[in-house]
Order: structure tokens, then sequence, then C-alpha cells
């Protein structure tokens, strides 16, 4: 991965740079895209204008160096920042933008990712996933269950590509397997790839655009060959990875969230929920399932339909919600001295839903599940409220 | 600079802690550049960015630089359009984002905060107890209400409803350039008589002293209900505006205007299907919702009566979006988006003169051998206040010489207009491009007066050292 380029990665990069010039040339300056901004505090340097003028002014003077490198990896990639500029100026697409920029400093300058990064794109690359766990032990999850691999012989109505945080994550494999279990509720008949790897969804938002296409290439062979014509994910990062930047819709194969996916049930008739839960809950749209999927009422529209829950809305929802923190590769980095830590967002999150009155803090991913959690320790909050995937919620009411 | 860089970071860091004085490039690249269409040089940066936490730390830092000589550029949020933030002489860029406390006394009926406080943070806080700041400027998600002060805005507000920030403003704790802190004005409802010291630090765009803590009036909170009017021409809504006030119709809190060409990009960007031509729109007030509801239809009337070619109160939240956005900022990101933007000026003629005014703003680029005539105009504004905004948008493969050319060619087209019109300029922080106005407008007496009271509050000019020189 730190070989010399070949002269198609030079044209390439080339290439971005025009693309950074010609996209940021045009900022406004009107400082807007730091308005909630995840990581603004009180320096205009933190936040998405700070890594914007960073980025325009490293590449105008050739300065590369760990200050611009730290502020570039520190966005979050929740696209707040795209939907306020859009609304209020030169509709830049920043998160794009911001992403390219890591791109380059990881191929180009060779000073990306961040220090804690790189032994993730290491596992990600060898082992198929960030922790660099053993590829056979990725459905371990699943032993016991009976769910048979999608293949040639065995074709499945749904494909369900679990992710690497549901495969491995003992908080994330609470999700999958509570999906399993409302799945054969309702009578689905669905498998999961035998060699399911990562996405490549993260390894993109750290500028390893080279192994994000590697693995989607490997990816969607397997899903051709497993004869896919429906792929269900828990995961948004991957889900919007499958939707955005995976050539399937074109193949037509249809790529649906687990909550658009059960909701879609419930409307067939085909899923029914039969125990009430008596909770108030509230909802926290996930970056990359709500802005940066724009899906954000079937997860409501789902949660409504289970008997008993009161859902009530946190201030910021929808378009609007605030970030976990974890996005854009956060989740594996410390934050640099002197910028805005992960936990500190999430916790300002979590501090919203108390606001609520709520008891259920529901999430849609599995990132959000896990940094949402350790906020609601980290700040004392365990009897006040619960942190869990409207997966789990689903398989409760069943 | 007289104290070598390590040894002012040292002294620095000793009053305000090492986490709030930093060094790094993008860090002061981040508080130099300023929306100028061209780009900042590595010798407009500020040596060294300080956040001090309390008016303390501030009156600490200024003593050290006014003993030294420093130089000291004031900076709240940067969004001000124009280039009063960035240092002219380098030196310490002081920053009052860390003054952020809020407090709402509402049984005195005022508010404290300090300088860093958002003025969308204050509204919302004032909102939530049934009031209103009497500010509304386009940028209050991040603007400060220590710079709207500074600049005496009151944004997009008719003058005549609140009043600017000099109305409004009780008391003011400013720390002076050298270092001593003094407290004006009063705690009462009723302002100051004679002598108020205040005064003299609202509108003086940072040159005096720093504001660090401001106390303010605030009001009831109306309920309120959005008219449009389509009129043929941007010269009929003048016509229209410039006999309103006469009319004695109910009093409107904002008048806003698109001329045809804003109209065009917004309605193409936004896919509408609106009446060709420009358009006005007005929010009339009320202590009730019926009340507001009546007074926006008596706007209809009104808008009808002057020559609308279609008028209604926006009553479904989607076309009031879709209307807002046009005025607001369509003309930024539709047709307009190949171009780097913009120089936008601020022309204020008296009301009898408002038509021409539009007039000849609206056909401003045409016949024009100079670079304004190589540019794009969007003619915009707050016709309520009078106000009228015109932006000029030009190719960024411009070079940077062309671009410093055009936008000197703009700010003295907005001197001449304002001069020509008897206007007065706009309040978004000038200071160093309107000298020359200032002078033309007032005189040199008065342009002494303000340079001698300079000296007096700041004896080594170290405040904002060259925007009363107006320089670049």
């Amino acid at each position: 991965m730190e070989e010399a380029m070949e002269p198609q990665d030079q044209v390439q990069m080339e290439n971005i740079q025009e693309y950074l010039m010609s996209q940021l040339v045009s900022c406004e300056k009107c400082h807007l895209c730091n308005t909630d901004c995840p990581i603004c505090d009180y320096r205009v340097t933190q936040g998405s204008f700070g890594i914007n003028r960073a980025i325009y002014y490293g590449l105008k003077w050739n300065r590369f160096d760990t200050e611009l490198r730290d502020l570039v990896y520190s966005c979050t990639t929740c696209g707040k920042c795209v939907a306020t500029c859009k609304h209020v100026s030169r509709a830049l697409p920043l998160v794009e933008i911001f992403e390219r920029a890591r791109e380059f400093l990881f191929v180009e300058k060779m000073i990306g990712p961040m220090p804690d990064q790189r032994p993730v794109i290491k596992n990600i690359f060898r082992k198929g996933n960030p922790w660099g766990y053993p590829p056979q032990e990725r459905t371990k999850w699943a032993e016991g269950l009976a769910i048979p691999f999608a293949s040639k012989e065995r074709r499945v109505e749904v494909l369900y590509y679990v992710g690497c945080t549901s495969s491995y994550d003992p908080e994330g494999q609470k999700i999958a397997k509570s999906l399993v279990r409302v799945m054969k509720a309702a009578g689905v008949d669905f498998g999961l790839l035998e060699g399911e790897q990562s996405s490549g969804s993260e390894a993109r938002r750290m500028g390893e655009t080279g192994l994000f296409e590697h693995l989607a290439e490997g990816n969607m062979k397997m899903f051709e060959e497993a004869g896919a014509r429906e792929i269900v994910t828990g995961d948004p990062h991957d889900f919007y990875s499958f939707s955005r930047e995976y050539p399937l819709r074109e193949k037509g194969v249809r790529v649906e969230h687990s909550t658009q996916f059960l909701k879609r049930l419930v409307e067939e008739g085909r899923l029914k929920f039969s125990t009430p839960i008596e909770k108030k809950v509230t909802y926290h749209d996930p970056c990359y399932l709500g802005r940066r999927g724009e899906v954000f009422e079937e997860p409501r529209e789902l949660i409504r339909k289970i008997p008993g829950v009161l859902l009530v809305e946190m201030e910021k929802n929808r378009d609007q919600s605030d970030c976990c923190g974890m996005g854009g590769g956060r989740m594996w980095m410390e934050t640099p001295k002197g910028l805005v830590s992960s936990q500190a967002i999430a916790q300002k999150r979590v501090r919203q839903a108390l606001a609520t009155g709520a008891e259920v803090l529901l999430t849609a991913c599995p990132f959000c599940k896990i940094t949402l959690t350790d906020a609601v320790k980290a700040i004392g909050a365990e009897k006040s409220i619960q942190v869990i995937d409207i997966i789990e919620l689903a398989a409760m009411a069943l | 600079m007289t104290v070598p860089l390590e040894e002012m970071t040292r002294s620095l860091t000793a009053i305000v802690g090492p986490e709030y004085v930093r060094t790094e490039l993008f860090e002061r690249v981040n508080y130099a550049d300023t929306s100028l269409p061209y780009d900042v040089e590595e010798r407009d940066l500020p040596d060294v960015v300080v956040h001090p936490g309390s008016t303390e730390e501030v009156s600490q830092v200024l003593r050290y630089a006014n003993q030294h000589g420093i130089p000291v550029t004031t900076y709240g949020s940067g969004t001000s359009l124009i280039f009063g933030t960035k240092p002219k002489h380098g030196g310490i860029t002081l920053s009052t984002k860390r003054l952020t406390d809020l407090v709402i006394e509402e049984d005195y009926q005022w508010f404290e905060s300090g300088a860093g406080v958002t003025i969308a943070r204050v509204n919302t806080e004032l909102e939530k107890r049934g009031y209103c700041l009497p500010i509304n400027v386009g940028s209050r998600m991040q603007a400060t209400i220590g710079g709207a002060v500074s600049v005496n805005t009151c944004g997009h507000l008719m003058d005549y409803i609140y009043g600017k920030p000099v109305s409004n403003v009780l008391g003011l704790e400013v720390v002076l350039p050298t270092g001593e802190i003094i407290r004006t004005g009063s705690k009462t409802i009723r302002r100051a008589t004679g002598w108020d010291l205040a005064r003299i630090f609202v509108g003086a765009e940072g040159i005096l002293g720093v504001i660090t803590r401001i106390r303010m009036a605030f009001y009831p909170k109306p309920e309120t209900a959005d008219t449009v009017g389509f009129f043929k021409t941007a010269e009929d809504i003048g016509r229209a505006f410039s006999v309103m006030l006469k009319k004695k119709l109910p009093p409107i809190l904002d008048g806003e205007f698109a001329s045809e060409k804003c109209c065009k990009v917004g309605y193409e960007a936004y896919g509408l299907d609106f009446p060709e031509g420009a358009l006005a729109i007005t929010q009339s007030m009320g202590r009730t919702s019926e009340e507001a509801l009546a007074n926006a239809r008596e706007m209809e009337r009104f808008f009808r009566a002057e020559g609308a070619t279609e008028s209604f109160v926006l009553e479904d939240p989607k076309v009031r979006a879709q209307v807002w956005g046009v005025r607001e900022n369509a003309m930024r990101w539709g047709k307009e988006k190949g171009l780097k933007g913009y120089q936008a000026i601020e022309v204020n003629p008296p009301l009898p003169f408002l038509t021409q005014a539009i007039t000849e703003l609206n056909h401003i680029t045409e016949g024009r051998d100079d670079l304004i005539g190589q540019t794009e105009a969007y003619l915009y504004g707050h016709i309520g206040a009078s106000s009228l905004h015109c932006l000029f948008a030009f190719p960024y493969e411009w070079p940077i010489e062309k671009m410093k050319q055009v936008v000197r060619e703009i700010w003295r087209l907005e001197k001449e207009l304002n001069i020509k019109y008897d206007g007065v300029g706009g309040d978004w922080g000038q200071l160093p491009y309107r000298v020359p106005f200032y002078r033309e407008k007032y005189g040199e007496v008065s342009y002494e007066i303000i340079r001698k009271m300079k000296q007096l509050f700041d004896p080594n000019n170290i405040l904002n050292r060259g925007n009363l020189e107006g320089e670049e």
C-alpha cells in the first residue's frame, strides 16, 4: 500500500487535486457550514469550514503535514455541512471533498490515514474486517441458528449481509440475532454469504479508495454467484455503500436497510407483532441511514407499528439529527489533542435523548448503538435510558 | 514586531493556558481568510491566535500587547462577509468565542451575554420564554452578539420596529486597548441619559475597545405571517415600498425583495412555476396569529393595488420555504454556481429615491466598459429597511490582480451611489473600505475627530490596526 505510484494513479491524483481546487475555490467563506458541525467547538478550525480552508491552502501552498491530516481526518462525515451549504450557500459537496482529500493525503502524500487507522486498514485488507479477527470466525455468531449460506446451489429470497460490527462485536451480534429471529418469524427465505467480508465502506471513508474498489469487486462477484436479487443489511454504512457506491441498482439488485425491510414485511402482512412494548422511546437517526442514505421515515413507521410503543422525537431529528461521533473512520482513531472527541459528541446526543424523557434510545446502526451505550455509561445515565437497535425492539415484540 | 514569537507565545500562554494559544499554520489561515474573493497570502496571517476565557484574560492580553506595541485584531465568528477581521499587520488575533455565558433576566426585561454567544443561541433561549432578540442577520447561526453590536446591525429587520443595537444595548463591559475594564450603561429599561459611553462602542467596529459583555433589551415575540407579491419589475416593487409607510399600514417586521434576474435563477434552481418578474416578501406581525394573518392579507391587498401581478399570503410551509429560498439562496447555487461569486454592496437611498436607485442598480452592468461591465449582477435586499444589495459575480479563473481591480471598482461604485442618493452604506463591518466614503460624506473634520478618539482610547494603535486607515 505504500509502493511507488503507477502512471495512471498519478493522473488520478492530479484529477483529485484539480477536483478539490475547483470545488473549494468557489467557497463563499460564510462559515455557516460550521453550524451544528459535531466537531465544532470554540475554534473556527474545529469544523467543516476549517477543514475546507485547510485543504484549500494546503494544496495552494503545497503544505502537507500532520496538522492538515488531523483536521481532514477529524470529520465524522455526518453530512450536516452539506445540507447547510446547499440550503444557504454554494451547495458544495463537502463530505465528498473531505473524502477525496483523505485519498489524496493517503495515496499521494502518504501522510494519511491517522496512525491508529493504519493497522485497521491492514486488517480490512488481510482479514476482511477492521479488527483483524479470523475470517473463518465471521459467521460463528450464527452457529446453531440453522441459517443457510446462499450459493449457486442454494438460492435465497433475501441475502442478509451482516457487516463486520454485527459479525464480531457482541453488541452488534445481538442485532444480527434479533434480525434472524424476526425474519424467521416472518417466514423469510434468507441466507448469509459464507465468504462475507467488509464492504469497504470504512476503508473508503479513511481515504483507501483502492482497497474499497478491491473489496467491492470481490463482493459484487460473490453477490452474483449467490444469485442475490435482494440484499438486506442492518449496518447503515454498508447500506450506504451498497446503495450509493456499488453498481447494484444497475444490475437490478434491491438493497434495503433492515428497518425498511421489516416495515415492508409488516405492510405485506408477513410480519406481526403480538407482544406490546409499553415504553416511551426516542429515535436517533444514524447519519449514514438518514442524512446520507435519505431514509428517515421507514424506521419511524416501523417503530409505530410495534404495539404499546410511544415514540417521541428529540429536538434535533431527521435531517437535523446530531451525529454519534463515530463515522468517517473515527471509530478507530484517538482524537488528536485540541479536537472534539467522539465521546463528547455522543454524550451530547444522549443528553438530547434524556431531555425527551424517553426510557429507550433507539437507533438503527451498530456503531451508534455501541457509541451511545458507552456515552450513557460515561454520564451515569444507565438507570434512566437504555440504548438498543430498532431490530432488537422488533424481536421483543414478536 | 517588537517581541520574538516564542516569547510572545510564552507570555500569552501564561495568561490563557497552552490550549488557547495557537500558532499552527492552518489555525492562523482560518482567522485571516475572509470572504474577499481572492485568497489570503502568508503575510496576511496573524502570528498567533488567542482564545481568552474571561474578561480578565482579555484585559491581560491587551495590557501585554499594548506594553509591547503588538497589533491585536478582534475576531467574533468571521461571518461579516468583509475583511475587518483580517489582520493588516500580523500580531495577535483575539477570539471572543469562549466568552459564552448567557443570563436572561425576565424580571428586568434584559439579558446579559458574553460577546462570543451566537445570535441564534440568544434568540432560541429568548423564544423559549416568548421573547425575541431585536437582531436578525442572515448569518445568525454563527454570528456572535458581540460582532453584531460592534457593527451596530439589526440585520434584515426594519429599523422602525425595534431600532438598531445602539437603541437596545443597555450596557456594555469593554476592555480598553490599554487593558482597563470599564462598565457602561444602566440596569433599567430606560437608556442612560446624557453621556452614555456604551453608545461610543456600539458601531465602532472594534477600534476603541474589545466588547466582552453585553446587556440588551428584548421584546415579546410577535406572531408573524408572510405575504408574497409578484411584480413585473424590481422598479415596480420600489414604487410600492416608497409609498408603503405613507399608507400607514400595520407595521411589518421585515420587507425583502429579489429582482427579475434573481427570481429567474431561483425559479429554475427550485423548479418553480411562479409568475415571471421580481418578487417582494413581507413579514406582518400581530399579537395573535389571527391578527398577523389579517395584517398579512392587508399587505396582499396593498401589493395588488400597487400593481402586483399576483399576491398571496404564504400559508403553505412548503411554498413559504421555496419563496424564501429564491430570495435568500438560489442565486448562489443556481446559474451563478460556475462563477466564484461575488462582491456584494449595499446602497440605502431615502424613500423618494428608492425606485430610481433600484432602476440604476438593476441595469448597473449595462453599457459599462470597466470590469463591472463584465460581471453578472444580482439585485436583492431588505427593501423594507431601504437596503439594496447588489451581488456582482465573476469567474474564478480571473487572475488575482483582475479580481482585486473589480473589487475596488465595486467599492468605488458603492461609495458613489451612496453619496449620490444620500445613503449610509451597509452595517456589516465594512470600515476598512468605507473610509473614503466616510471622508467624502461627512468631511475631513469628522474623520479627524474619530482618529483623535482612536488615539485617546488606543494610544499605541494596537486594536484592529489598519482598519481606520482604510487598509485592505
